[in-house]
């Protein structure tokens, strides 16, 4: 690994004169990417961007919760001081930890981390037992995952402040396929309060709807 | 929901698809055999920055060799269950060999845990950095730079994530039954592109 870092080092340097230069001084990514720490969707490689060009989050089935400092953290960082504009959460099909949370083993610690994702199984149960067994199945809940994550995202006040100050800022799902190295966007996009349920939304003491 | 798609996402998009003609136009059967399963020799632990694109530093790994977990700063808390997550799988499922955990040079997590700004939440988060600073204090006086100050805390930082791991029970229970499993300590160079090994 190491010669191999060596060889690209020299490479770059000698086809972008600078290149490592530039970049050490600062970072202006213009995107936030939330995927999955699998092995088999490295986020650079399979949207061909350099150095610099994405900021980036991976976890076991690219899960966001409200109560993942980890994650938060990283939203904080991307949304407030580098303010990137566009958030990509990025699924896969076959992602094992979504299937892990299809069945009914135990895993160990694990299955607190992938309890949102039965969570997320129960509340659609109908939608998804409406389809056939099997991949169908997989494949609808790995998407519904990735709407739970948005959904986790647009809700927190990091990101609503974001809107509240007009910063622009947009969020998107993407499910990547293995067998054939294509994403596919899956239409998800937000990028205003009014598209989030009321009850998540932040008000202003001043801005609160008057009760009745 | 219907937002016509921004450029810049567009862009990526397109940057996929040629990316994908590219590796088939190689290995016309790469997706179709390689990416059944993973079976990845390193978990790579490592930053959320956008200047350190993990595979690419390497001249390009194929896709199915790096499992990786990214966040600010490479840091590691004992009860991050994110991180601890990733780590199980890692090991005890995926029963990874190589461990790396990454830092960089330039680090703005660890900037902003060396500052005396608060930054809301990521203050909890950067703690660890903190407390590193506190407790190597005298050490880093004696450093008149404070560029030189900030590498050494990368290092630092680095370092106490590499032991942190080490320490998890994840890690331990590996090791006691005979399991295959080193770790590493890198730091990152974003001025040159190279690595350093701070041979842990």
């Amino acid at each position: 690994m190491l010669e191999n870092n060596s060889r690209w080092a020299k490479k770059m340097e000698t086809e972008r004169p600078g290149f490592f230069h530039e970049l050490a001084r600062t970072q202006h990514p213009d995107v936030l990417w939330i995927g999955c720490a699998d092995s088999r969707v490295p986020s650079n490689s399979i949207v061909g961007l350099l150095p610099g060009e994405v900021f980036t989050h991976r976890n076991i089935a690219n899960v966001v919760s409200h109560t993942d400092l980890s994650a938060l953290s990283v939203l904080q960082y991307a949304v407030d001081v580098l303010k990137v504009k566009h958030i990509v959460v990025c699924g896969h099909y076959g992602c094992g930890g979504v299937l892990a949370a299809m069945t009914h083993n135990s895993y160990g610690l694990i299955d607190n981390w992938l309890r949102r994702i039965k969570d997320i199984y129960d509340h659609n149960r109908e939608k998804i037992e409406a389809l056939p067994e099997g991949k169908p199945r997989e494949d609808f809940l790995i998407e519904l995952n990735v709407a739970e994550s948005i959904s986790a995202i647009v809700n927190t006040t990091i990101v609503q402040k974001a809107w509240a100050r007009g910063q622009p800022l947009d969020v998107h799902g993407w499910c990547y396929r293995l067998e054939d190295g294509r994403v596919r966007d899956l239409g998800l996009c937000i990028s205003d309060t009014k598209e989030i349920h009321d009850i998540y939304k932040v008000f202003k003491q001043r801005d609160r709807p008057h009760d009745h | 929901m219907a937002h016509p798609t921004p450029p810049e996402i567009d862009r990526l998009l397109s940057r996929n698809r040629e990316w994908q003609r590219s590796v088939v136009s190689r290995n016309k059967d790469f997706f179709s055999t390689s990416n059944q399963s993973q079976k990845p020799t390193y978990l790579w632990i490592g930053c959320a920055d956008s200047r350190v694109p993990v595979n690419e530093i390497f001249g390009g790994i194929p896709p199915g060799e790096i499992f990786v977990h990214r966040n600010i700063a490479n840091i590691v808390h004992a009860t991050d269950l994110s991180l601890l997550s990733v780590l199980t799988y890692a090991v005890e499922h995926l029963k990874v060999p190589h461990i790396i955990v990454a830092g960089h040079y330039n680090c703005g997590g660890v900037k902003a845990g060396m500052g005396s700004s608060s930054v809301d939440m990521l203050d909890n988060w950067l703690r660890p950095v903190k407390v590193l600073q506190s407790i190597h204090a005298r050490d880093l006086e004696g450093i008149e730079s404070t560029e030189d100050r900030f590498r050494i805390l990368c290092e630092l930082n680095t370092l106490a994530s590499a032991n942190n791991i080490a320490y998890t029970n994840v890690v331990q229970k590996a090791w006691a039954s005979g399991q295959n499993l080193t770790i590493r300590a890198w730091v990152y160079d974003l001025a040159t592109g190279l690595i350093r090994d701070l041979d842990f």
